[in-house]
């Protein structure tokens, strides 16, 4: 798994490539909420994510956890219907704005 | 029919390696993407419990994982053999409809992967015979 950050704005962009299991899911947790100490508004590029386990909901939840806690907001982009999947099976969709470009991503985040 | 196994090494390094061997699998029987990612999806969540919990409480360090698959003309059968301590993840407390519709901030952080695991496959059933673990997944195609 890769992650890479960039900025728009006040909006961090995380792209992240490969798949989020037990093995990935420490790190990627650990580098977005370092990325999250610094601002509130965050989107998950999901494009390049094949595979989704629990331990990758758990990373969404820590984050979303935090952004709640300080006002923040987080938009995924580019989520399968596989990931979606998963997302419906526990509950996890109805709190995640899901968008299907990144311009639609950065519009609803700066709205 | 055809029978192949794999033996892993019980570390979350393998758990990549152990989807591919399912997904190079499953695909040849004729299971579709969204079949094929709900089987791994399922593996994935009771092999990382052998992994992290299942070889270190039994105080085993170089833990294996055989993951057997059998082709037949309609299903396939994946059974993951590990000599870690016993456990049955049909008698494990899952996540209650009420926990799930909890908002994020107030769930419960465990259970979820046994449930993904169990809602995953047509059928799960485990065994403990010999000594060992036997988790074993039915997928209809």
């Amino acid at each position: 798994m890769n992650i890479t950050f960039k900025k728009s704005g006040d909006v961090e962009i995380a792209e992240i490539e490969g798949s989020i299991d037990s093995k990935t899911a420490p790190e990627l947790q650990q580098s977005i909420l370092n990325v999250i100490a610094a601002t509130s508004k965050i989107i998950l590029d999901m494009t390049k994510v094949g595979f989704v386990s629990s331990a990758g909901l758990r990373v969404l939840l820590m984050v979303y956890r935090q952004l709640k806690g300080k006002d923040g907001k987080i938009v995924l982009v580019g989520v399968s219907d596989e990931i979606k999947d998963v997302m419906f099976m526990t509950g996890f969709i109805s709190f995640f704005e899901i968008e299907k470009s990144l311009d639609e991503a950065l519009h609803k985040i700066s709205a | 029919m055809s029978t192949e196994t794999q033996t892993f090494n019980a570390v979350v390094d393998e758990l990549e390696p152990i989807r591919d061997f399912v997904t190079e699998k499953a695909l040849a029987a004729g299971a579709d993407n969204r079949k094929n990612y709900a089987l791994c999806l399922a593996i994935d969540e009771i092999a990382t419990n052998i992994m992290r919990y299942g070889y270190p409480l039994a105080g085993i360090t170089d833990g294996k994982i055989d993951v057997t698959i059998t082709t037949g003309e309609n299903t396939l059968t994946i059974i993951l053999e590990d000599s870690a301590v016993p456990f049955d993840p049909m008698h494990h407390m899952l996540p209650t409809d009420d926990d799930l519709n909890k908002p994020l901030e107030d769930r419960p952080i465990g259970g979820l992967g046994i449930m993904l695991a169990q809602q995953s496959v047509d059928e799960l059933k485990y065994e403990y015979v010999n000594s060992k673990n036997r988790n074993i997944f039915i997928v209809n195609i």
